[in-house]
């Protein structure tokens, strides 16, 4: 090499340090482009760090960079990234530099410096890229027609319509785009008379389908007198693609003589159409629209009368409701269930009335129905006849009334409840009652506070109340009445002792652990042990609480788990916590031959969902010895071989690419 | 150009199909010569572009729907051309899943299709949702449905143009808990809400590589079609990993960890501000980088949160939402059972709240369901192009801030940033020849 060379090489190594950008930065420093520019110019610049330099100047190119990068337009390597770096410098030289080359270049070059004056819309091209709307490169042709609707002026529009006859078939599909473009700046321009003369010559073509209802859709929007007049012609038409692109047309042509036009031609239509009209109706929001929806909904196809109870809905016109409750009771399924959902949905009071008369007619099944639209409708005026149910002789209705009440009501009704569940006749009223305070509870504004007045009630009622009543306090926790549920663990009552503890284990939270392992630890009866151990195992497994806690009572646990399936329950539990400290504890039972395939399923569980998606893991490094003590350990070949795998994506790091 | 001409084909592979069980007996519109206007009694032909892993998941989704036959699919890999094939010749019990290896082929003569399932890698998706939709097929494409604003207009432009049905796959916007979370915003459980919190993906960044993987032999055209898989974007040399999905975090391919999750739950936050026609107006610069923390301010003073989350204490799933107003907040992602909120009591109201938004919005609660619906009734989508155009509008402003380092102001109304010639730059991208639309 000689010196003069190994000099150049230096500069352009020199330049390319400086001015093209490291690996994960997308912008380069200010003052940069005249280094893009020798980069562009030099022999011994790669190609790749001239297509780099062309990234940078499409975001901070000037004057200086458009020359150069229009001498390489012509370029087959080079050609796309210098437009990249032109096509947004908003300097009007470069209009100028691509009107130039479009009589230099060519081929697929052409085609890009054609896109290139499009996306600019340089009207001063359009003399210009006239004569490529011809050119036998179908490409070019093609990529002229669509520049020259990017354009989208009156000379432009006119150009294309006059070589539109004469377009060879492939681009054709690219000369009507280019005259939607050209109808769409003209109406935004104001000019929609023209605008409206492209979409009839459009709409008069021989096109695939997409054009011609498009143009149909244009025709009848652009118009600013004529387009209702246009749609009812149209919704006449025996061609599908017509009619459909006029009803699509109408949910954006507001008015009430569109809407009766939809309405007066529905009647006379197949179903396909009818349904395609009815969901138009529903859309467009015109509650004009709702006697033609009812007619439709009383008699005819099934498809037809559920659009037509589909759209009346969508109206939300209370006028529907009669209509919805007389359906109820229609011998087609389908539309009883329509009619069904409508009046579950149905917004307003009139609707509500409805429901609530529903109600009041005495009849099972109808209040059954009645109860169900009330819990959907979330009727809180219902209040007093729910209660009256709630003391039905008919025990489906009285059970879900019940539980209506506490769906609906909150603390406020808990006094009704609480004397519901007093005088409960069956298990199931009893199991009633107990959900609906629970959830009335639950919604309470100290939802504690009214825990903490059931545990006082407890010494006050019979056994089997006293049991339901445990069940609601558990499900809500707090300090002072886990300390009532204690107490009630050394009663003397068999019953009541063994709900106290199940209790405990029911717990919301894990303050009850505590409570259980001590007794636990305590008993010496065999028998209660068990009963402990599993309370406390129960709560490990659903209390609310955090990752540590529930990894703590695990811990907690071992010492007292004696029985096959309570490791396996424990194992269970631990399978679920995502810690690499959940895997330390279950490595223990890999050497217990009882449980031995569990914990190897527990342990590789975990690390799977620790190592998920692509990585980087937080905890890889930890799972690595784990992971080596389960393969040493398991007899499992199918565990052996997830741990292996999870090894090895865990020493390195990341999942390989 | 007519659009009768493939009935010839379209007869015999009614032939051949009609005789098999597990082919639906509905037939088909282009019978009757309504090609992209399908009846609501009748099938709906669907193909495939670009399906790999995720697209097999949407598909698996689409297949078993009654009213849909998938008889096509078209890719430049061939080994994923032939997986989509086997999956479907599988499903149906015949051989007839044709293959197709360049777009224009497929798209110019399948006039039989109805609808396409576009689940290509982000540079392709507004390329394809504008090739398929001028031909005359509806859309449901993957997200992040457009790489650039630009690339975004052209995908609203070309629908309302073709009156295209088009479907962004943001699922969550059919899915219970999320919607269940946006009707308590809607109906003013929440009170004035102040701040709406979105996640972003916590693994990527927003700056992106702009280096190329190193040159490997390329393969023969059948089996890569290398100029195809680059489509629009700048040339580079052939690299597998580009193709099995090592194309994230280069910035000719991707959108970022912005991209990447707030193409989900940006457009999650925008449907339940009732703000989907729009973006915010204001972007301030964090940083970090990854735009964790950053504020995006919408006209109307409410902050959208962009929330990496690294430590779960927001969410413990992904593509999380939080939406917070002065009367309380609700919380959701992906893996709860039901939304975190404020107030438990709003939980007794949930599926009165999902029931009445399907009814008043007749949108089921199965993202593919609402497409396949609006196929049919040429309703509009619930991820319709322009909601799917503004919501990507904000990931890419959040993108160029983070890009250009300091803060800015997008003006939605002209789709420009307020006197910011530098960043208005990065609003389109020169197409390659010949993907030029």
């Amino acid at each position: 090499m000689s010196k003069t060379r190994m000099h150049l090489v230096m500069i352009v190594a020199l330049l390319l340090t400086s001015a093209v950008p490291m690996v994960a930065q997308t912008v380069a420093s200010q003052g940069d482009e005249a280094k893009l520019i020798a980069v562009l110019k030099s022999s011994e610049a790669s190609r790749q760090d001239k297509i780099a330099a062309c990234r940078q100047l499409a975001i901070m190119g000037g004057k200086d960079s458009i020359a150069p990068l229009a001498a390489l337009l012509g370029s087959e390597d080079l050609s796309h990234n210098a437009r990249y770096a032109l096509e947004p410098n908003p300097d009007p030289a470069v209009d100028a530099a691509f009107r130039s080359a479009l009589g230099k270049v060519r081929g697929l070059p052409l085609v890009g410096v054609i896109g290139s004056i499009g996306v600019r819309r340089d009207a001063q091209a359009v003399g210009a890229l006239t004569k490529f709307l011809s050119d036998s490169d179908v490409v070019v042709a093609q990529a002229a027609a669509r520049a020259m609707g990017k354009i989208g002026t009156t000379e432009a529009a006119q150009a294309l319509q006059a070589a539109l006859p004469q377009a060879p078939a492939a681009a054709k599909l690219d000369f009507c785009e280019g005259l939607f473009r050209c109808a769409e700046a003209l109406a935004a321009a104001d000019q929609k008379e023209q605008a409206v003369a492209i979409y009839d010559e459009l709409l008069k073509l021989d096109a695939a389908h997409q054009v011609r209802g498009g143009a149909l859709r244009g025709a009848i929007l652009t118009r600013a007198r004529g387009g209702p007049k246009l749609l009812r012609q149209y919704l006449r038409s025996d061609d599908y693609i017509l009619f459909s692109a006029a009803v699509q047309a109408s949910r954006d042509l507001p008015g009430d003589r569109v809407t009766k036009a939809l309405a007066n031609e529905m009647g006379n239509l197949p179903a396909d159409n009818q349904v395609l009209i009815i969901q138009a109706l529903g859309c467009r929001g015109d509650k004009a629209a709702v006697p033609a929806l009812l007619d439709a909904a009383r008699t005819g196809p099934t498809p037809v009368r559920v659009a037509a109870l589909q759209a009346v809905t969508e109206l939300g016109d209370a006028a529907a409701v009669p209509v919805f409750v007389q359906l109820l009771d229609d011998s087609t399924a389908e539309i009883a269930q329509a009619a069904q959902a409508s009046l579950a949905t149905m917004p307003g009071r009139e609707a509500d009335g409805a429901v609530m008369q529903m109600f009041q007619s005495g009849e099972p099944d109808k209040q059954r129905l009645a109860l169900d639209l009330m819990s959907r409708r979330r009727i809180k005026d219902s209040m007093p006849a729910l209660q009256q149910a709630a003391r039905s002789a008919d025990a489906r209705t009285r059970q879900e009334a019940m539980k209506m009440i506490g769906d609906l009501g909150g603390a406020d009704q808990l006094p009704t409840l609480l004397e519901l569940l007093d005088g409960a006749q069956s298990p199931q009223d009893l199991t009633a009652a107990e959900q609906a305070i629970t959830a009335a509870c639950t919604k309470a504004k100290d939802p504690l506070a009214q825990a903490e007045k059931l545990a006082g009630r407890l010494s006050q009622v019979k056994p089997a109340q006293q049991t339901a009543l445990l069940r609601v306090v558990a499900a809500i926790g707090g300090p002072n009445s886990l300390k009532t549920v204690r107490a009630l663990v050394d009663s003397s009552n068999a019953e009541v002792r063994s709900a106290a503890i199940r209790a405990l284990g029911s717990w919301r939270t894990a303050d009850a652990a505590p409570d259980l392992l001590a007794l636990a630890r305590k008993t010496s009866d065999s028998a209660e042990k068990t009963l402990f151990v599993r309370s406390y195992l129960d709560l490990a497994a659903r209390g609310d609480m955090t990752l540590e806690q529930r990894l703590d009572m695990c811990q907690q646990a071992g010492s007292l788990v004696q029985r096959i399936n309570e490791k396996r329950q424990l194992l269970g539990i631990l399978g679920k916590i995502d810690s690499p400290e959940a895997m330390n504890v279950i490595l223990p039972y890999l050497r217990d031959a009882e449980v031995q395939q569990e914990a190897g399923i527990a342990a590789v569980t975990i690390a799977e969902r620790l190592m998920r998606g692509r990585g980087p893991w937080p905890y890889a490094a930890e799972l690595v010895e784990p992971l080596e003590k389960v393969i040493q350990a398991t007899t499992n070949d199918q565990i052996a071989k997830r741990a292996r795998t999870l090894l090895q994506q865990a020493k390195e790091g990341r999942r390989k690419k | 150009m007519s659009d009768k001409k493939p009935h010839l084909s379209r007869r015999a592979f009614l032939g051949r199909t009609a005789a098999l069980a597990a082919v639906p007996a509905l037939v088909p519109a282009s019978v009757f010569g309504r090609d992209g206007a399908v009846p609501p009694s009748e099938r709906i032909i669907l193909g495939g572009i670009g399906i790999g892993n995720r697209g097999t998941h949407d598909l698996n989704w689409m297949l078993p729907e009654k009213d849909v036959q998938f008889v096509a699919t078209c890719d430049p890999q061939k080994q994923r051309r032939e997986k989509v094939k086997a999956l479907v010749d599988t499903r149906y019990g015949n051989g007839d899943c044709k293959v197709y290896a360049d777009i224009r082929e497929f798209l110019a003569t399948r006039t039989d299709i109805d609808a396409v399932l576009s689940t290509t890698g982000d540079r392709w998706h507004a390329m394809a949702a504008v090739l398929a939709m001028r031909a005359g097929k509806d859309v449901y494409s993957e997200k992040p449905s457009a790489m650039t604003f630009a690339e975004g207009q052209a995908v609203v432009a070309t629908a309302q143009r073709y009156r295209r049905v088009y479907q962004s796959g943001i699922q969550r916007l059919s899915e219970g808990n999320f919607t269940f979370a946006n009707e308590l915003l809607r109906l003013g459980y929440l009170g004035k809400i102040h701040t709406v919190r979105a996640h972003i993906a916590p693994w990527d960044a927003a700056e992106m590589r702009h280096d190329w993987l190193p040159e490997q032999p390329l393969p023969p055209k059948e089996e890569v079609d290398w100029d195809a898989w680059l489509g629009p974007c700048p040339w580079r040399p052939y690299n597998a990993a580009y193709c099995s999905g090592s194309w994230r975090n280069h910035y000719d391919f991707h959108t970022s960890c912005i991209g990447e999750w707030g193409a989900h739950t940006f457009a999650q936050c925008q449907v339940a501000l009732g703000l989907w026609e729009t973006s915010p107006v204001e972007y301030k610069y964090v940083n970090n980088d990854s735009g964790d923390g950053m504020v995006a301010t919408f006209a109307n003073g409410i902050k959208l949160v962009l929330e990496r989350d690294m430590d779960k204490k927001i969410w413990h799933g992904s593509c999380g939402v939080r939406y917070e107003g002065t009367e309380g907040w609700v919380a959701i992602a992906d893996g709860y059972s039901k939304p975190e909120v404020s107030n438990p009591a709003w939980m007794a109201d949930f599926k009165k709240l999902v029931d009445d938004y399907c009814a008043r919005t007749q949108r089921p609660m199965s993202h593919v369901r609402n497409f396949l619906d609006c196929v049919k009734s040429r309703r509009q989508t619930v991820a319709n192009p322009v909601m799917m155009h503004r919501s990507m509008s904000t990931v890419h402003a959040a993108n160029i801030c983070m890009w250009l380092k300091r803060d800015m102001k997008l003006d939605p109304a002209k789709e420009e940033f307020v006197n910011d010639v530098e960043a208005n730059r990065f609003r389109s991208r020169a197409m390659r020849e010949p993907w030029v639309i």
